[in-house]
């Protein structure tokens, strides 16, 4: 689905990612795990083409992204539920997720199919369907941005920090769906510092620190690793 | 009594013009962040391309009105491509002295193809009164008034019923994420300049028979609908509205009951207030958590 060669990302004279390789195959669950300013969101903006490729290549589905805009990204399913959950605080939870059909929605087309998936698995949406972006809390915030991003018809759902200042009860309900969606097929790459969520939910992991992709291997090597094993699970 | 239903049409009909061009203010501030200086030359040349259309060209009225409004559609399309999308990763301030630039060459561009003389601007409703059992008021005034309570509902319907619509306001929150859910994000910015423009080019048609056309008329326009949309809050579209009808009123009212040579002391001693004690407003900012 999706490959990384030799990819180097800077911010001017910062680099952010070194030469990084990583693939995704169709169907699998990815994690991408790593301290803070490890590169991952990097990547995964890289990926949906907010950042600029500084050497190295892409390829989506064995075709080079090359200077695609985001847009266009969308449009060949890329979808992305970015970090902090960004969703638009000024619009309702259904409209939050109806904005995101652009990518093939034409004049008239319904998108209510799509609407009852997302309800059904995230029920609490349907409640609140037209509370405005910013008055939900931080669990239904972020279920409402993977949410969101499901309803562009992705083939390929990227997702940042999905966990992020959530309560621990509320982050495994997150990573129960997420398991749900990876189980109806969906290919994921999944950024993730709470490393024992990632790896219950992911086939395989990639390790990254300061930009360099330092470890790579099945969800269960990963786990037994000495070297995640003392950095990020903290035993 | 009888005087008051006058002014007090009068002054709506005035902040009807007002409101719709502290409407397209906003829209575009809220999309683009642009504080667009040249609005006032918006609504001049839609007065003016009124003129063309229906005195110069002698069309018809409905055909005259169309043809004005698709050449203001056209004008907002090359205003974003000639003024927005050059400057646009320019620092703002960049770009909002663009637009005072682009606005004195409009301005003086007006004055050389059609002169500094004042012309005056048909109405379907010329010469119409209405007569409210010895109150007489126009009915050009009363017409403004509606369209511009239907143009608000349509405008209403357009930004929270249509797939464009939401799309431009999710632009206006969230530029970054708005592009990472596929929308496309240029042509949504070339809609909004579109969109105001026909807005103020509506403002223009409908001001024209008030006043005359004038070269000169855009200044005082922006400065009114600039106070309009401090008053109602800077960015919000009920703000902008508020803030229209209640300058139109307090220049009308004050120039019938304090003084003519006051008439403006009112809504700006008004916007000074707020801007010294309630700077967001009258709706102030509604969004609380922008991220």
């Amino acid at each position: 689905m999706l490959a990384c060669r030799d990819l180097t990302v800077a911010y001017g004279d910062i680099v952010a990612l070194r030469g990084v390789d990583l693939a995704v195959n169709a169907g699998e669950t990815v994690a991408l795990i790593g301290a803070n300013g490890a590169g991952k969101t990097t990547l995964l903006q890289t990926i949906s083409g907010l950042n600029k490729v500084r050497s190295g290549e892409m390829l989506f589905k064995d075709e080079p992204l090359g200077p695609r805009s985001s847009a266009e990204r969308v449009r060949m399913g890329i979808a992305h539920a970015p970090e902090g959950r960004r969703i638009f605080p000024g619009l309702t939870v259904q409209e939050n997720l109806i904005v995101a059909t652009a990518a093939w929605r034409r004049l008239g087309k319904s998108c209510e199919a799509e609407l009852g998936q997302v309800f059904d698995l995230f029920p609490r949406l349907k409640e609140r369907r037209h509370q405005l972006g910013w008055s939900l809390s931080g669990g239904e915030q972020q279920m409402l941005a993977i949410g969101r991003a499901l309803m562009s018809r992705p083939k390929f759902l990227l997702l940042d920090e999905p966990s992020l200042g959530l309560a621990p009860r509320l982050a495994e309900e997150v990573y129960d769906r997420v398991g749900r969606i990876s189980k109806t097929g969906l290919t994921i790459l999944v950024v993730e510092q709470n490393t024992v969520l990632a790896l219950a939910v992911a086939n395989r992991g990639y390790v990254l620190e300061t930009g360099r992709v330092v470890l790579a291997g099945s969800a269960d090597e990963l786990r037994r690793s000495d070297r995640v094993r003392e950095a990020y699970l903290g035993r | 009594m009888a005087d008051l239903i006058q002014l007090l049409t009068n002054g709506l009909a005035l902040g009807s013009i007002y409101a719709l061009t502290a409407i397209g203010f906003v829209i575009v501030y809220s999309a683009t962040g642009v504080v667009n200086f040249a609005a006032g030359q918006f609504v001049m040349v839609g007065t003016f391309a009124g003129v063309a259309t229906l005195v110069n060209a002698g069309w018809p009225m409905p055909v005259g009105y169309i043809g004005a409004l698709v050449v203001m559609a056209l004008f907002g399309a090359l205003f974003y491509l000639i003024v927005y999308l050059p400057l646009r990763a320019s620092p703002i301030v960049t770009v909002i002295i663009g637009t005072v630039a682009i606005g004195i060459t409009i301005q003086n561009m007006a004055l050389l193809t059609f002169g500094s003389w004042p012309f005056p601007v048909p109405s379907p409703f010329d010469g119409m009164m209405i007569d409210l059992g010895g109150t007489v008021i126009s009915a050009h005034a009363i017409a403004v008034v509606i369209a511009t309570g239907v143009l608000i509902l349509l405008l209403w319907l357009l930004m929270h019923r249509t797939a464009i619509g939401i799309a431009m306001r999710a632009v206006a929150q969230d530029v970054k994420v708005a592009r990472l859910m596929g929308l496309r994000v240029q042509w949504l910015l070339a809609f909004t300049w579109i969109l105001a423009a026909v807005m103020a080019g509506i403002a223009g048609l409908m001001l024209g028979p008030m006043w005359f056309a004038d070269v000169n008329m855009g200044d005082p326009i922006a400065l009114k609908a600039f106070a309009a949309t401090v008053i109602g809050g800077f960015g919000s579209l009920p703000g902008a509205i508020a803030g229209g009808f209640f300058v139109g009123l307090a220049e009308v009212l004050g120039a019938s009951y304090v003084s003519s040579a006051y008439k403006d002391l009112i809504a700006f001693g008004v916007m000074i207030l707020f801007l010294l004690f309630r700077p967001q407003g009258i709706f102030g900012e509604k969004i609380q958590d922008r991220g």
